[in-house]
């Protein structure tokens, strides 16, 4: 195997897929399939009653919204089982790089996705379903005195970012980036002194805040979820410096459950999907 | 040699089975030491061809590298000032509540490193149960080396009181007492005899502990944190890295590697002579 990869391209992608074959899916393989046969158990798309899995691979921070739609979806599919994986977008991408098997892809970012669509791993076009805005979250009590956005500079501040390359970092950084103009050059370097851990995606980082370790982190909107609302503050980002981060989704090019796969996009971009989606605090994508 | 002894003597029943049993379980051999191998060689491959141990020297790894160095070192101190004495009174004192305290040593080997990271974090984190306290005076612990330090020592400690407490347990008693006749006192008796005969076990103990130690990752990850230079040990580099950096990774992996095989060897060496000495 690893004569093969090498064979076919040294570039990083194919070995970043190899180790992200052995450590990250993994699991994920193993598990799938072991339960393989169910998945390959989709019947045809002539509106028959079906049973069938499908897998959907989707951002951390879509993990309430998406566990409300599968319940949805399963209701009005029944017999079918939706399977998902929630992990920062970057992970994602490695795991369908290596052939993990998913019928769908939800990205926090486009980076990814315009990724997956080079390496010829999507079907048709991805979509952008939902946008989102980053917020300030800060633990209830406020141990560092985060009252505005400037604040995250000052010394001292334990913040907590997710991992490089995860978009919910990536648009912290490009935030911090715009606001170098509006509050001085020292503002990106004195906010990125005050990092004290990189999670792996952004619901871990969240979750420093929650219980209370961190003074702060970077967080989307849709993040302030209803059961932490009592144990979190959201300081807001002034909107001339905040970013959008548009959510695309596609149906896997390798998908086992084709059929199934367009419904979810369907149902996602619907007039209910949208509903439900905002719910969960995400701004519509038109 | 004792096993081949065995099954020359079984040649007396029927060759058939015989040879099949003995197939078998050299087929078995076989496979379970090939799976154990073939990812470490795939490591050791990987190294070589892509010529990944120069990202040893990348500040990542490096960074990690004296971390780990440093926090294993002051791990196995603690272990050593802390673990000896306790493991002393556990070979040697009988009291209530020992058996007690003897499962208790256990836990951490037993528990998932995650569980003890969730269990440190709700201890020692700044609203933890300590933590809350040790927050009015100042003191965070979440994210600092230290946090690194005490996930470390709650993960290696039994490793390291259970083989001393062993040594200590097979010192003959008559020696000790010899000692005392003697006219030694109990620092001196305990320093120039008891730890003297132990000391094989207590460093193949103490072997053993700073190699869990040194792949500590679960509670680190959960209780200490992620940061270059700070919290992010080789295990947490190797995390981090694998996504970014594969040589890096990888080259750290099989740095781990070459560790692992010096403290096999070394427990190997010492636990073999100890027992030498005692037949």
């Amino acid at each position: 195997m690893l004569g093969e990869a090498q064979g076919i391209s040294g570039d990083r992608r194919v070995r970043l897929s190899l180790v992200a074959a052995l450590l990250v899916s993994g699991v994920t393989l193993a598990g799938m399939v072991g339960c393989g046969g169910v998945s390959g158990g989709e019947a045809g798309d002539g509106g028959r009653p079906q049973g069938g899995t499908l897998t959907v691979l989707a951002a951390s921070s879509l993990i309430d919204a998406f566990g409300e739609l599968a319940s949805r979806f399963e209701e009005k599919n029944p017999g079918v089982k939706v399977r998902q994986s929630f992990e920062s977008s970057s992970t994602l991408l490695a795991q369908i790089q290596q052939g993990a098997p998913a019928d769908v892809f939800a990205s926090a970012a486009e980076e990814e996705m315009n990724t997956a669509v080079e390496d010829g791993l999507v079907k048709g076009e991805p979509e952008v379903f939902v946008k989102n805005r980053e917020i300030i979250m800060v633990p209830k009590d406020n141990p560092a005195n985060i009252d505005r956005f400037r604040d995250v500079a000052k010394p001292d501040v334990k913040l907590v970012l997710a991992g490089k390359d995860v978009p919910a970092a990536d648009y912290a950084l490009e935030i911090l980036g715009k606001a170098k103009g509006e509050y001085g050059a020292d503002f990106e370097m004195d906010v990125l002194s005050n990092v004290v851990s990189r999670e792996s995606d952004v619901r871990a980082s969240v979750n420093r805040v929650v219980v209370g370790d961190a003074d702060a982190t970077f967080g989307y909107a849709s993040d302030y979820t209803p059961d932490i609302r009592d144990k979190v503050k959201v300081v807001q980002i002034p909107p001339d410096l905040n970013i959008v981060a548009t959510y695309p989704i596609a149906a896997l090019e390798d998908a086992k459950s084709p059929g199934l796969a367009k419904k979810w996009v369907e149902l996602v971009t619907s007039e209910e999907g949208q509903r439900m989606l905002q719910k969960w605090n995400f701004e519509p994508a038109a | 040699m004792k096993g081949r002894d065995k099954v020359g003597s079984s040649t007396r029943l029927p060759r058939g089975s015989d040879t099949l049993a003995s197939g078998l379980a050299v087929t078995s051999l076989a496979l379970l030491a090939g799976f154990i191998s073939l990812p470490l060689i795939s490591l050791v491959v990987w190294t070589v061809d892509k010529g990944a141990w120069q990202a040893m020297a990348s500040p990542v790894a490096v960074d990690a590298l004296l971390l780990s160095v440093r926090t294993t070192a002051m791990t196995m101190a603690i272990l050593l000032l802390i673990g000896t004495p306790a493991a002393y009174v556990l070979a040697r004192v009988d009291f209530r509540g020992s058996r007690v305290i003897n499962t208790l040593i256990d836990i951490p080997v037993v528990l998932p490193p995650s569980a003890a990271g969730i269990a440190l974090l709700l201890a020692f984190g700044r609203l933890g149960l300590v933590g809350q306290y040790l927050n009015v005076f100042g003191i965070t612990l979440s994210f600092t080396t230290a946090a690194v330090v005490i996930a470390e020592v709650f993960v290696a400690a039994p490793f390291y009181v259970r083989q001393a407490a062993t040594g200590f347990g097979a010192v003959d008693r008559a020696v000790e007492e010899a000692a005392m006749v003697d006219g030694a006192g109990h620092w001196r008796r305990y320093f120039r005899v008891t730890v003297p005969l132990a000391f094989p076990a207590l460093l193949a103990g103490a072997l053993t502990a700073w190699a869990r130690a040194l792949g500590e990752f679960g509670a680190t990850i959960i209780f200490a944190g992620s940061f270059r230079g700070v919290t992010q040990t080789i295990p947490l580099a190797i995390f981090a890295e694998f996504q970014r950096d594969l040589d890096a990774a990888v080259s750290l992996s099989v740095l781990v590697l070459g560790f692992a095989f010096a403290v096999i060897l070394a427990v190997r060496y010492l636990t073999g002579r100890s027992t030498g000495d005692r037949a």
